[in-house]
Parts: structure tokens; C-alpha cells; sequence
């Protein structure tokens, strides 16, 4: 088995996940990653006892609330940790170009 | 200096009660063994406020056993207005804006939050050494890891810097650092905390527990953190349980099973033997153990990559330097600003862990990796329900070596997973895990028995470890054990 990933698999994976990857990063990942997805890749050859999923292994009952308006955070608040803002509004680069 | 802090709750308890210490003395010491073992490295962030809230609790309350006692947190659980940064430069300034259900607990208990413990970012990690603050050290030995990821947790009480520390686990990283430096630690059941203002991981793995000196102030301690909670969805609605009510009784006639694979040659053979000289003596004090067999529990780490990534890699996603956290500087636009934010903002361990994930659960991977993944999660959760039909407790080693040094293994980025085997697979079900230490190796390290309990089986647990722990007496202070 190849013992590195192609380039082009770990800049779509770094796509999927919106992180920028150096030249540099990129072949320490192609190492890397490739060693993962081999552990990963093991779970093809497990035998399952039958088709059932476990999402999430808790047997209780949801504890759902009701929809009502409860306590409220101030704009204050939200905004005190936002890296940049102005008034009431968290501040963004552009997101449409014409 | 005083030594309040090398007595028993109970005794600090009986000095509080006579008015002999007050909760400002307690602080006052905890400060100054921090300070004295700076080096361990055990805390990102100490609460300066902790001497003030110590001055303002009032009058004893004297059932409580936990009033007034120092506590340290994991920092990946949020303390409104005291730093929580996940180890992370992403979160380096981040202040939350509320508490934790579970730091709300402990509040109301009038115990006094003296700082957040240091972590692999984000939790993820077997060692510490993701930590965007420097890993900390083993108070038994300082060249050695703490374990992780609650490694900060661990040093600190370890090292009897403080009695209690919460820490999260995941995939083991409550019970693999206890067993790393000789404490005991629980994760309890799914459920049985409420993760709410917990940073979340893998949210179907993740649950909050306590990391302490000895297995009763560890009873104590988790019979106050547990709490119904309408704010966490899986959060349980038992009522709450008095977790010491077992703890003294004999084990005579308790049965325990042993699964060979956690006997087999992946362990180190001081630990097996150890273990084997633990079996012996439990079987003198009336328990029987037996071998068995729990279908699954080998495939632990494969599985565990594809749930916890899948889980970390949706989890993480809300870090995108829009409300909170670390930004990047000056994007060009929307996308870029996602992306420099992220490559800058997380360590390594943590983009390779998002981008496996992101990997994992994209188009086809989804069915050919994560549900295949969840098939056998289902199947491992019956084998062990089908073990606790016969048995009362399982039991094994928490970990396949003891400590190892702060720079042995750092270029593998799968060893941190291999640290983990013998204790993700109780994540997986849901169950309760806890570890108890029960001997030292050659070198002085500790060892330590993980025993796993049926869902909210907690009090079995802590009256089996309670009997190992009266019949080992071992001295579990470094600092008097350590020249």
C-alpha cells in the first residue's frame, strides 16, 4: 500500500473541514492522514452481530422543554467575545461579490 | 506553611465546623502549593477572585462536607467571566458568559473554584501535550506526561495542590491520566452529569467526572455534580444518589469478570502481574473472578476514530472566527477568513482529528465508515449488557504502560489513540468507568485497575474500589514518596 495520501485527497479533505493548509503542512498530512485512515479502514473487515445503530447510548426518555422564551442574553453579552462588531452588529468580511 | 490541605475532607470539614480554619485559609494554602509547583504546569488560568468568594460564604454549612473546599476545573468547562480557552489559541481570550450546570452545582455547594487545569486542546489527545500552554508534568516523575487529555486535572490533585478537579472524558482521558498519576477518577454514566457549557467533543461520548485523592471524597464529590438538567437533552432523570452509601461493606460474593483481551500481551507484563496479584487478593476478601470474553472490545481505537472525529469535525465547525474566539487578520473575504482562522487557530492534533472527521462523514464515507461504525458501537454496548447478566463489575488495567517521558512518541499521531484502548470502549456503551491505583512499577510509577460498572451502577464501583483501596494502603503522595 502507498504509504501517503495523494496531494489532491488531502487539499479536498482540508476543503471539506475550511482549513488552509501550507506546502509544508500538506506533506506532513499526506503522512499522517494516510496512517488514520488505515486504522479507519480496519472497520470494513469487522463482522457485525446485526444492522441495528447506536447513535448515541442513552436508553432514556428526551428531556425536551417547552418552547417558551426563557432567560435572554443582553447584546452585551453576545457581542463581548465577537472579534469585531459595531453597535449591535458582529462585523464579517464581504461574503457576496457582485 | 499550613498543611490543612494534606487532611482528609473530613477532617478540613470538623476544622471548619470548630471555626479552627476558615475557607480564605484554604484558598490562601492552595495558592501557595500552585505556586510552589509551578513547574508541574497543572493550571492555565487561576481564579483571582477565589479568596474574595472564600471571605464571602458565611456561616458553615455543616452537613456539607464540600463547603468552602478548593476545587480546580478542567478548562473546557465554561465559568462565567474566568477565562476558557479548551488549551486553545482559538479561545485564548474567551470569557465566557454563563456557568456549566455542573460549575453551578458545585457553587451551590459554596466549594470555591481556584482555577482552570491545563489540557490537550480541546480534549483531544492521551498525553496533554496538544496544549496550546505547554503539556504538564507528572508529579511522580517530572521528565514524564500526565496522561491526558484531563492531564492538568490529574497533576493537580496528584500532587496534592488540592483535593478535588472535574475532568471530561471522552475516549478515557478522565480515567487513563488518573491512572497516570496514581488518583482515582470516574467518568460516570452518559447522561448521569448534564454536559451542558462543557465544550463539546464527541457529543455522544463526552461526559463530565470527578478526579480526586481517594475513592470516598470521589463518592462525595459526584453525588453532588449530578443534577436533572432540561438544558441537556440526555441528561437523565434519576433522582440523585448518595454515592457512598456502599463504600465499607464487604465485596464477599460479588462477581467480577475479567476480559481476557485486557489480560492479553498489548499490556506491559508489570501491570498484568499486578493485576493479577489485585485479582488474587479480591478473591481472598469473598469476590469471584472470572475470565471472559466481551465481543468487540478490540476494535476500540478504529471505532473510536470514526465516532469522535465524525462527532469533533461537526462539533468544531462552529469555530469560525465569527462570534467568538481567534480571527485572522484582514481576509480578503468570507471563505478565506474560515480558513486562515482555522489553520491558525487550531493546533495539529486538532486539524487532523477535523479533517479525518469532515472526511468520514462526506457522501458515501458516511454509510461505508459511520454507520458500520455505529453497528459495532451497538454491538459492543450488547456485549457488555450481556457480560453485567452474570457479573456484578468488570475490571482490567486502565492503561498498557505507565507514563512515559514528555518526548517519547510525539511523532505518531497514532499513539495518542493507542494510550486510550482499554478505556474508549466503556465511552462507547455509555457505562460508568473509574480508575483506582493499585501499585507502582519499577520505576515508581503508578499503575492502576479500571473497573466498569452496568449504567448508573456507580455505587458497586466505589464499594469494590473502596476495598482495593483499604487493602492496598498505598502512600499516594509524591511528595513524600519522591525525594
Amino acid at each position: 500500500m502507498e504509504d501517503k495520501l495523494p496531494k489532491e485527497e488531502v487539499l479536498h479533505v482540508a476543503d471539506l473541514a475550511r482549513i488552509a493548509v501550507t506546502e509544508e503542512e500538506l506533506e506532513t498530512y499526506q503522512v499522517q492522514l494516510k496512517k488514520m485512515l488505515d486504522e479507519v479502514d480496519k472497520i470494513k473487515e469487522v463482522k457485525n452481530y446485526d444492522e441495528e445503530m447506536l447513535i448515541c447510548p442513552w436508553d432514556h426518555e428526551a428531556s425536551l422543554r417547552s418552547d417558551e422564551v426563557g432567560e435572554v442574553l443582553s447584546n452585551q453579552e453576545v457581542l463581548q467575545n465577537a472579534p469585531s462588531h459595531t453597535g449591535n452588529f458582529i462585523e464579517v468580511p464581504v461574503m457576496i461579490n457582485e | 506553611m499550613s498543611k490543612y490541605l494534606d487532611l482528609s475532607i473530613q477532617e478540613i470539614h470538623e476544622l471548619l465546623v470548630k471555626k479552627e480554619v476558615t475557607p480564605k485559609d484554604l484558598v490562601v494554602e492552595c495558592f501557595e502549593r500552585i505556586k510552589e509547583n509551578e513547574t508541574l504546569n497543572a493550571f492555565i488560568t487561576l481564579n483571582e477572585d477565589a479568596i474574595s468568594i472564600a471571605e464571602s460564604l458565611g456561616e458553615v454549612e455543616e452537613d456539607n462536607l464540600l463547603f468552602g473546599l478548593p476545587i480546580a476545573v478542567k478548562d473546557n468547562i465554561v465559568t462565567k467571566e474566568l477565562r476558557t480557552t479548551c488549551a486553545s489559541k482559538m479561545l485564548e481570550n474567551f470569557l465566557p458568559i454563563y456557568d456549566a450546570t455542573v460549575v453551578e452545582n458545585i457553587k451551590k455547594q459554596k466549594m470555591i473554584i481556584i482555577g482552570k487545569t491545563n489540557m490537550d486542546e480541546f480534549a483531544m489527545g492521551s498525553t496533554s501535550r496538544t496544549s496550546y500552554f505547554d503539556a504538564p508534568k507528572n508529579p511522580w516523575n517530572k521528565n514524564c506526561i500526565a496522561g491526558g487529555s484531563s492531564g492538568g486535572s490529574a497533576a493537580c490533585v496528584a500532587a496534592r495542590l488540592i483535593p478535588f478537579a472535574l475532568g471530561s472524558d471522552t475516549g478515557g482521558s478522565i480515567r487513563q491520566p488518573a491512572s497516570y498519576c496514581g488518583i482515582v477518577g470516574m467518568k460516570p454514566t452518559y447522561g448521569r452529569i448534564s454536559r451542558y457549557g462543557l465544550v463539546a467533543f464527541g457529543s455522544s461520548l463526552d461526559q463530565i467526572g470527578p478526579m480526586t485523592r481517594n475513592v470516598y471524597e470521589n463518592a462525595v464529590l459526584l453525588s453532588n455534580l449530578t443534577s436533572f438538567d432540561e438544558k441537556d437533552m440526555t441528561s437523565s432523570k434519576k433522582e440523585k444518589e448518595d454515592y457512598t452509601r456502599f463504600i465499607g461493606k464487604e465485596i464477599k460474593g460479588m462477581k467480577i469478570g475479567v476480559p481476557n483481551y485486557w489480560m492479553s500481551d498489548i499490556v506491559e507484563e508489570e501491570i498484568r502481574l499486578e493485576m493479577e496479584k489485585t485479582i488474587r487478593r479480591l478473591e481472598e476478601l469473598g469476590a469471584t473472578v472470572e475470565r471472559i470474553d466481551i465481543d468487540y472490545i478490540e476494535n476500540a481505537v478504529t471505532l473510536y476514530q470514526i465516532i469522535a472525529m465524525g462527532e469533533a469535525s461537526s462539533n468544531l465547525a462552529r469555530f469560525d472566527g465569527v462570534r467568538y474566539g481567534y480571527r485572522t487578520e484582514n481576509p480578503s473575504d468570507v471563505e478565506e477568513m474560515y480558513r486562515k482562522t482555522r489553520q491558525a487557530g487550531f493546533g495539529r492534533e486538532v486539524k487532523r482529528r477535523i479533517m479525518i472527521g469532515s472526511y468520514l462523514l462526506s457522501g458515501e464515507n458516511a454509510v461505508t465508515y459511520y454507520n458500520k461504525a455505529l453497528q459495532i458501537r451497538d454491538d459492543i454496548k450488547k456485549s457488555f449488557e450481556h457480560a453485567f447478566e452474570t457479573y456484578d463489575l468488570i475490571i482490567g488495567p486502565t492503561t498498557t504502560t505507565v507514563a512515559y517521558s514528555l518526548d517519547e512518541n510525539l511523532d505518531d499521531p497514532m499513539k495518542s489513540f493507542m494510550d486510550d484502548i482499554l478505556v474508549i470502549p466503556v465511552n462507547m456503551a455509555g457505562l460508568p468507568g473509574m480508575n483506582v491505583p493499585i501499585a507502582f512499577n519499577h520505576n515508581h510509577m503508578p499503575i492502576g485497575l479500571h473497573i466498569v460498572g452496568p449504567s448508573f451502577g456507580e455505587a458497586k464501583m466505589y464499594q469494590l474500589a473502596y476495598a482495593i483501596e483499604q487493602d492496598k494502603k498505598l502512600n499516594l503522595n509524591p511528595k513524600e514518596e519522591v525525594a
